[in-house]
């Protein structure tokens, strides 16, 4: 039986697709190489960071560095890894749809995408930006000599790209749901890419009018963002913050929906509390929006809307929280697997939690105004963006990987890479904490010499969590020559993406789906036949 | 492969998915815009008398005439929506898109000779501005980049409903009633941001 | 026949809404532009602004058809609306509560230098 495949061998068949599941392949094959073009970066600033001196590279080659990896990370893998990689594959069959609303669309997402991306590479490969992936004013639009206008129009392109996939997703989630699938019987993945979605529409264009205006200002020294021109550096830290904190929770969101698909699956119990947890990603959406200024505490904001910020910063957790808890719940009187994607998963709630936590201590006042700019902040985006995002990126990766291929990859390696990952990340990025709480500040090349054991471990930790990423490289490579051949439901899952073959079909189902009563049916006593191998 | 027991009906053909897709982008273009009216409003309260003197440097007889045009043009889009939907009116469909997209040509036009006469006064930002009132300068800057990412949204509002009317003229299959309706959507929001241009940008402070 | 006769009824019933809305708008627009030219003090901005925003109301309304649009896209756009007033309303606190004073620095001065690269 043929999949999708094989629906067309060529290039030119993979270029003009516009079958949502070939789409997102492209988008996986193009965020890997830009995760690794990041991760390049991310080496060699932990290899100059390994000694107190600035002696491996100069400062400003330093400044470039941390900037490329931030933009890359951020823009080229983080915001479109899990929605446009596996919302893009799984949420018309997660709904029962034969493809997305606007299935050319979704192409065009994907070559404004590579544009963008490419115009990025470009303005680092003609040599790089030094603003820091923030592009603070005026030092950005009025005094830097680096690729900034380059740089600027890239994410403009790519953050287009996103926009797109958001309205996809949301034309997508009213319009095309199995008639039986009312909104509560939604998995938790398809209402994470609808809040997400939702996020992406609202929030990215504001990105790109502030984008616009910075590269306008330094094109015609307009001067809306220059005190010397009568121009406020905050008006574009407001623009700036105020889509830019809504996008973190565009890279969380989806992780929790793929966490929320496991952790179910694996403990084979129903997921706890799905009400609240489907509220809970609204709730993180919608408030997500209120917080941005908790960024620009120290920047010169007032107290009273820095009170403000701070409060609702508060608030925001709440909901995360809520989260937490019932993934912990759902462990309860489970019987518990702990294969790669479960591992990931766990990885994920732990190391979540923990950054989650240290959010808190960023959000009160006082605390921030000496942790700002040092590196606790550093550790604390790490740990919900690595440690969360793309350890729930890589969870979701194994997961549906025999669906998306019809292959099983290596069960022991798996597992290996999996806790070589949470190893390594632990290593680099929890003493880092530490080196904020002492006073180390980020972005700089040199330090004092009293900082160096801790930023050792953080290097050496770097190493291992290098590691346990190019494992996943290896073995995946190799289940895709010759894997062997899952089956439609390897993992015994509920949903509506295991009731199609692996790969499926082109037009994802042969037989319309049954859209089950109850939403992740699972039960810990059910006679688990003959594993899941 | 048993394709026959999927539902006959293809769900791309709704047309009330596209009318859909069109009000979530343009309720991401009011974000858009939206981000140059903060800036605008900053300005504005930051720099009262510069916004005043700078103003009165525009030419309301142009952009008066110009918020014509484009009201008018709106109506005239809504009509040819009408017409499009029915079955005796709509062969007036064609005729109707391409009025409103000459208003919009026209419009443009009128823009362009409006830059031409702010460049050649000096209210370009440039190192010769000619307000010498403190905030001005920014007026203009933020003028340019208003109505010019404004512009860009009319030429290619022009453009697609050129290409309309003629496929309609052609009986294209994608220029059908529902068709239209969505581009008309588009059309009127780029209405929508141009009424709240004109008096901001025309009529700050007119008196005196 | 009687089915073009209801079309028609439609149809003119649209036509003459479309008309009414032009002639409203047309109207505000004069009375927008009337009022610049009357010393209001920031009432003039107000008045500018209301004005926009009943022909708005009149475009989106008519034209746009919200009017006969489900909850759905209706929801579309005052979501739209609804999170620019966030971003204006959070900022505004800021800029209403930052006390300001600027340096010599700070007074806008015309451009000196030339553009960078």
């Amino acid at each position: 039986m043929t999949s999708y495949l094989d629906d067309g061998l060529t290039i030119r068949s993979w270029l003009t697709t516009t079958d949502h599941k070939r789409i997102a392949i492209l988008y996986a094959i193009a965020i890997t190489a830009f995760f690794f073009v990041g991760g390049a970066a991310a080496t060699i600033i932990r290899l100059e960071l390994a000694t107190p001196q600035g002696d491996l590279v100069s400062h400003d080659a330093y400044n470039k560095l941390f900037t490329a990896h931030g933009v890359i990370m951020v823009w080229l893998f983080l915001i479109p890894s899990i929605p446009s990689v596996l919302g893009n594959f799984l949420l018309p069959l997660m709904i029962g749809a034969k493809d997305l609303a606007f299935p050319r669309l979704n192409l065009a997402s994907w070559y404004l995408y590579v544009a963008g991306g490419l115009l990025t590479l470009e303005a680092l490969f003609l040599g790089g930006v030094d603003t820091g992936w923030t592009f603070y004013t005026p030092y950005s639009t009025m005094f830097s000599n680096t690729y900034v206008v380059l740089t600027l129009v890239g994410i403009f392109v790519t953050g287009f790209s996103s926009i797109l996939t958001g309205l996809n997703f949301i034309a997508t989630i009213h319009t095309l749901r199995d008639k039986a699938m009312g909104w509560f019987k939604l998995p938790l993945f398809a209402w994470a890419m609808y809040a997400t979605s939702l996020i992406l529409v609202l929030a990215t264009p504001v990105l790109a009018i502030t984008v616009l205006l910075a590269v306008a200002e330094r094109l015609f020294q307009i001067g809306v963002f220059d005190p010397a021109y009568g121009g406020d550096p905050l008006l574009f830290q407001h623009l700036f913050w105020f889509y830019s904190h809504p996008a973190v929770y565009v890279m969380i969101l989806p992780a929790m929906g793929v966490v929320s698909e496991i952790i179910p699956c694996f403990a084979r119990r129903p997921v706890f509390g799905y009400r609240s947890m489907a509220y809970a990603i609204m709730a993180i959406a919608s408030v997500g929006f209120l917080v941005w200024g908790h960024h620009m505490f120290v920047s010169g904001q007032s107290l009273t809307a820095s009170l403000v910020f701070s409060l609702l910063s508060f608030i925001v957790a709440i909901p995360s929280a809520i989260k937490v808890f019932n993934w912990t719940a759902t462990l309860y009187k489970g019987a518990i697997r702990l294969d790669a994607p479960m591992l990931y998963a766990l990885g994920f709630v732990g190391l979540f939690t923990i950054g989650g936590l240290t959010g808190l201590f960023l959000a009160s006042l006082a605390l921030d105004v000496h942790l700002t700019d040092t590196y606790f902040v550093v550790a604390h985006f790490h740990y919900i963006m690595v440690g969360g995002a793309v350890m729930a990126y890589f969870a979701g990766l194994h997961f549906w990987w025999p669906k998306v291929t019809g292959r099983l990859y290596p069960e022991v390696w798996s597992r290996i890479a999996a806790v070589v990952v949470f190893i390594g990340f632990n290593l680099t990025f929890f003493p880092q904490f530490l080196l904020g709480v002492e006073g180390m500040p980020r972005r700089y090349h040199a330090y004092p010499p009293q900082f160096q054991v801790l930023n050792l471990f953080s290097s050496a930790g770097a190493g291992v969590l290098a590691l346990g990423y190019l494992m996943p490289l290896v073995y995946l490579a190799w289940s895709l020559r010759g894997g062997p051949r899952a089956g439609d439901n390897p993992w015994h899952a509920k949903g509506l993406e295991w009731q199609t073959r692996s790969p499926p079909p082109t037009h994802n189902f042969d037989a319309p789906p049954v859209v089950p009563e109850i939403v992740y049916d699972y039960r810990a006593d059910e006679r688990d036949p003959e594993g899941a191998r | 492969m048993n394709a026959a027991t999927l539902p006959a009906v293809d769900e791309r053909a709704d047309p009330d998915t596209g009318k859909l897709g069109m009000w979530i982008f343009l309720a991401s273009e009011v974000l858009f815009f939206g981000g140059l009216f903060i800036a605008y409003l900053y300005g504005r309260t930051t720099w009262p008398q510069g916004w005043a003197a700078a103003s009165r440097h525009t030419d309301v007889v142009l952009g008066t005439v110009n918020t014509a045009l484009l009201l008018t043009s709106s109506a005239i889009v809504a009509l040819a929506v009408a017409c499009a939907e029915d079955e005796t009116r709509q062969r007036w469909t064609a005729g109707l898109l391409w009025a409103t997209a000459t208003l919009g040509a026209a419009f443009l036009a009128i823009k362009g000779i409006e830059w031409h006469a702010d460049w050649r006064e000096h209210l370009t930002p440039t190192a010769s501005f000619a307000i010498r009132v403190a905030g001005a300068q920014q007026f203009f800057a933020l003028y340019f980049v208003m109505t010019g990412l404004h512009a860009v949204h009319m030429a290619i509002g022009v453009g697609v409903l050129a290409a309309l009317a003629h496929a309609r003229a052609h009986g294209r299959a994608w220029a059908r009633a529902h068709h239209v309706e969505v581009a008309a959507l588009y059309w009127h929001f780029v209405d929508l941001v141009w009424i709240f241009l004109y008096p901001l940008l025309y009529l700050v402070e007119r008196h005196g | 026949m009687a089915d073009d006769s209801i079309h028609s009824r439609d149809f003119n019933r649209s036509a003459r809404a479309i008309a009414a809305a032009w002639f409203a708008l047309i109207a505000l627009m004069l009375a927008s532009l009337g009022s610049a030219y009357l010393k209001l003090g920031p009432w003039n901005m107000m008045a500018g602004l209301a004005i926009a925003a009943v022909k708005s109301a009149i475009v989106a309304w008519l034209f746009m058809r919200l009017r006969e649009s489900g909850a759905l896209i209706r929801l579309v756009a005052l979501a739209g609306l609804g999170v620019w007033f966030i971003l204006l309303a959070l900022s505004g606190v800021d800029y209403e509560t930052r006390h300001v004073t600027r340096s010599t620095l700070q007074a806008p001065q015309q451009l000196q230098r030339s553009s960078a690269p």
